[in-house]
């Protein structure tokens, strides 16, 4: 007999007992493991377990703790509750094979959260992966310009000041680095991978890829090779040191640089001595006088910087040069005397330091 | 004809599909050189069930070679060739295959009520070019197989063996062969639903072809003309790719992820359909959210063509367009959870029936959920800069396309199982398998996550020592998986000499394959029934009139002889 469709209208029933037995304990558990996991997470110092070398690590790994606690959340949501209702509702033994479910087709308000929710979720998670992007993107305050070469199957490093490229990379502490990957223009695409950096770009030839860095941790890291590149592809590692600055000179010198790295990168000669002196008095005074080396106040006077017979060296041990003195301004210095910032923690560009370095040779010439 | 329920719309085809074309009696005909859409789907099964087994076997190497650091088995250039026939076989000649070509031709005709596709010569085009062009690829293993990973980025893939251009042609190859696939079934849901099936009624295993097949169609022509520009290069040296005679190795990643993210949905929404028909039918309850599912299908196909380079956050493109990728990439998020929660909500309030296709099915919430939830890691640009290119990639890729769409895959063989041979399966052996691959596998993958994060690489043949452990632990587990899969082979092959007999219907399901007997007649339907509803209302009666078993059927005879019976 044929039925009409008015027939089969869909009649929505209404679930007549609770939500399941058991529901709510469940849901309370839902809570209550979520909590631990993302407390867990939150809290991890290293969340990947993998150290953290140097900037950006510390963001991205801030993104990965989001990521995990907001994972973890969604997945104790959907895995408890998918194996809560395939328990409590599993038809019982010598049901009659013809007994059905409750037949409910919608619940709007519930759609529309489960939803609303997860585009909450989305949208918040675009939003701070754009912030640590923007962060990563910084070129502020780069100091020191490195070009990282791949070949089959090899890296090697071109430092601006250096006419032979090195063998393994080698880095000061706490200088803001620019690394422009490629790769040969006759070889193929490689992988740049600083796991402890959590950084990583492809080298391809005619393309020129850009990773910044701040080492902050001394030691020796790997670079990876992250894309295949051919038969020794899982061979291709190369080297990275991150080392205080003297070292790093050293370094540098040995391969046939003169001082390169910090501030010996900085052009000095477009700096006027107005803005240097707007800058000083902004920045420098708290600390520092116009007077003589002696005239202190936390750091020494710097008035007669580049010419005071009572103190031929900075206080570095380098010769008073406006380069060295950039040095100093630009990395840094903790010595007898206390602790000179870093130009970072000043807040200072390059062009800012060529300024304040004009500034202090225009009080020397007085 | 019967009369249909006021209010159902006929179409022209209705009296169009009404006659019947006789069975061809000889055995190449029938068998062979089939244009029937159920033995075409079933001839996909087997061939692509082949190569999942040389493929598993692959694989196995793969594991087998990583127990040691140094490399346990065969040299690195051999690895290479074996790992990316692992991944070429599983895409194009496993997982597609099987989705599209054997479950979407065996099944999705009978749920929409017709005797065949719309194009059954053109079938039979599609289907025969898959075998040659497996054997192809296979034989590439004979003058140097593909070594570059089944993404073949070029330059390295213009260097690569000489089986690499074998591989190029084997791939355009399926490439048209799904390509004519998805013009048929497009065509084939569009026009053939029997009278009264509109689309808010379509069973939602058709909805996802449905969304699928457009894709086949538009993401395809992408990786052919890929495909041949990099046949032409490594030939002929026509520079599109090779940055030192001007091409441009990136072009190649945008054309290759420009079908190949498509192809990952194409890979995945063919399973969400078996997922939501085996959710109703053992919880036997309608689908929770039946249009908010065949509406999120859709969206999903249509956003998964602005994502593609998420896969190239490392390669080298404007930083800023980073940004909509990632963005757009996390949206699709949303239609998935919606996904996701509905049939959570299918599970509750039900009288679940705990089948083993039901098992794969709920597993597949679960191993799922995991998969998308690590995209969004690969998803995030700062995070994906970490990692790219390691094993946390291929640790998600597994969890979405062996947790996804294979576990999808072993549901709906479970579940059609018995519609194709009329014979069940063993439930007994079903369980082992279940459990067996849901701890494998798990065991298998959830390590390599942390590999990755942890700084190692993917691709490679040799590997830190301070990998080894969780290598081995990987390697050990997936020789569980392997076993697993072995006794569902054992189970197949068992069952079709003496499993029970199933009859029509023997789950109790309600969409219309299931109305007819088991292996269904050579027509499908004596008579194209009239659909009055969507068939998952277990309170309702079934919602069709004018099935071949309902009183007032009146049987069709052969009528049409306009083409002579082949004798050959
Ligand atoms: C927080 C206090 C502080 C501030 C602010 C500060 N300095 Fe210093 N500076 C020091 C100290 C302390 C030293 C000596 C470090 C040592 O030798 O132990 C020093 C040393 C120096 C030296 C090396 C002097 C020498 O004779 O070798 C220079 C040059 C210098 N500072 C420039 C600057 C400039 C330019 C600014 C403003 C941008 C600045 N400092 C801001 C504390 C400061
Ligand atoms: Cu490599
Ligand atoms: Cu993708």
């Amino acid at each position: 007999m044929p039925f009409r469709e008015d027939q089969l209208a869909q009649r929505v029933v209404k679930p007549k007992t609770n939500l399941g037995p058991g529901f709510w304990p469940i849901t309370a558990l839902i809570v209550v493991v979520s909590a631990v996991m993302v407390y867990l997470v939150e809290t991890s110092p290293l969340p990947i377990g993998l150290v953290q070398a140097g900037g950006p690590a510390d963001s991205v790994d801030a993104l990965f703790r989001f990521l995990g606690a907001t994972g973890a959340v969604i997945f104790n949501v959907v895995t408890i509750y998918t194996i809560y209702f395939a328990i409590v509702f599993r038809a019982p033994k010598g049901a009659p094979p013809n007994s059905i479910g409750v037949q409910i087709h919608d619940a709007p308000v519930l759609e529309f959260w489960w939803t609303a929710i997860p585009t909450i979720l989305v949208v918040i998670l675009s939003i701070y992966s754009v912030k640590i992007w923007a962060d990563l993107q910084n070129t502020a305050g780069d100091v020191l310009t490195v070009e990282a070469i791949g070949y089959q199957f090899g890296f090697q490093f071109r430092y601006p000041k250096l006419t032979t490229p090195t063998s393994e990379l080698h880095l000061p502490v706490g200088t803001p680095t620019t690394i422009h990957v490629t790769s040969r223009s006759t070889d193929v695409i490689h992988g740049f991978w600083i796991p402890e950096f959590r950084q990583k770009a492809d080298m391809v030839p005619g393309l020129v890829n850009t990773i910044r860095i701040t080492p902050t941790r001394i030691g020796t890291y790997r670079i990876i090779c992250s894309e295949f590149c051919g038969v020794a592809h899982g061979g291709m590692k190369g080297t990275l040191i991150v080392q205080s600055q003297q070292d790093f000179d050293k370094w540098f010198a040995q391969q046939g640089g003169q001082h390169a790295g910090g501030g010996g990168g900085i052009p000095l000669s477009a700096g006027t001595v107005s803005a240097g002196q707007a800058l000083f008095g902004q920045k420098c005074s708290v600390c520092h006088s116009v007077g003589p080396f002696s005239q202190k106040i936390v750091g020494p006077g710097l008035g007669q910087i580049f010419n005071d017979p009572a103190h031929p060296k900075l206080v570095d041990g380098a010769a008073p040069t406006p380069q060295d003195a950039a040095k100093i301004i630009h990395d840094g210095y903790s010595g007898d005397i206390g602790t000179m910032p870093s130009a970072q923690v000043n807040g200072l560009s390059n062009p800012d330091i060529a300024n304040l370095v004009a500034y202090l040779a225009s009080l020397s010439k007085k | 004809m019967a009369t249909l329920a006021p209010g159902v719309k006929t179409g022209p085809y209705h009296a169009v599909l009404d006659h019947i074309h006789p069975e061809p009696t000889s055995f190449i005909r029938k068998y062979i050189f089939s244009i029937d859409h159920k033995i075409i789907g079933i001839q996909y099964m087997i061939t692509a069930g082949l190569f999942f087994i040389i493929a598993g076997l692959l694989a196995e190497i793969i594991r087998t070679q990583l127990l040691s650091p140094t490399g346990a088995v065969v040299s690195a250039a051999t690895f290479n060739q074996i790992y990316s026939m692992h991944g070429t076989t599983m895409v194009w000649f496993v997982v597609i295959p099987l989705l599209t070509g054997a479950f979407g031709n065996f099944v999705m005709p009978l749920q929409i009520g017709a005797r065949d596709v719309a194009f059954p010569w053109l079938n039979l085009v599609s289907y025969w070019i898959f075998p040659v062009a497996g054997v192809l690829l296979f034989s590439s293993f004979l003058i140097g197989a593909p070594d570059a990973g089944w993404t073949e980025y070029p330059p390295i893939s213009l260097q690569g063996p000489p089986g690499t251009s074998m591989w190029c042609i084997a791939v355009f190859l399926v490439g048209i062969s799904s390509t004519l696939t998805g013009i048929n079934f497009t065509v084939t849901i569009l026009k053939m639903r029997a009278p009264g099936m509109t689309f808010t009624r379509m069973p939602l295993f058709v909805w996802a072809q449905f969304a699928t097949s457009p894709m086949l169609l538009i993401a395809t022509t992408a990786l052919n003309g890929a495909l041949a520009a990099l046949f032409l290069e490594r030939q002929f040296g026509i520079p599109f790719y090779n940055p030192a005679h001007g091409g441009s190795p990136v072009l190649w990643q945008h054309m290759f992820w420009f079908y190949s993210h498509p192809a990952v949905y194409i890979m995945i929404l063919p399973a969400f359909g078996f997922i939501s028909e085996i959710l109703s039918t053992f919880s036997r309850k309608p689908v929770f959210g039946y249009k908010m599912i065949a509406f999120s299908t859709v969206a999903i196909a249509l956003l998964s063509f602005a994502v593609w380079a998420h896969h190239m956050f490392t390669s080298g493109m404007v930083p800023w367009l980073q940004l909509p990728f990632m963005i757009i990439t996390m949206f699709i998020a949303i239609p998935t959870g919606i996904k996701i929660f509905s049939w959570m909500a299918t599970l509750w309030g039900g009288s679940i029936r705990w089948t083993t296709a039901m098992l794969f099915a709920t597993g597949f919430l679960i191993t799922f959920t995991f998969g998308g939830l690590t995209g969004f890691f690969l998803a995030a640009v700062p995070a994906d800069y970490h990692e790219h290119g390691s094993y946390f990639v291929v640790a998600h890729l597994h969890y979405v396309l062996f947790g996804g769409s294979m576990m999808g895959l072993f549901a709906a063989i479970y579940y059609w199982f018995p519609k194709m041979c009329g014979r069940m399966m063993s439930e007994k052996l079903g369980l082992w398998h279940f459990w067996l691959v849901f701890i494998g596998f798990n065991g298998t993958f959830i390590p390599l996550h942390w590999l990755g994060l942890l700084g190692m690489p993917r691709r490679v043949a040799i590997y830190d020592p301070q990998y080894q452990f969780w290598n081995v632990v990987a390697s050990s587990f997936s020789y569980i998986m392997t076993f697993a899969i072995l006794l569902m082979f054992i189970n197949i092959l068992v069952s079709l000499r003496s499993g029970k007999k199933s009859g029509p219907n023997p789950w109790g399901a309600r969409t219309l394959e299931w109305m007819i007997s088991s292996p269904p007649p050579y027509y499908n339907f004596k008579k194209i029934p009239a659909v009055l509803a969507t068939p998952y209302d277990f309170g309702n009666p079934l919602p069709y009139i004018g099935l071949d078993a309902a009183p007032g059927a009146t049987e069709a005879t052969p009528t049409h002889t306009s083409h002579p019976v082949p004798t050959y």
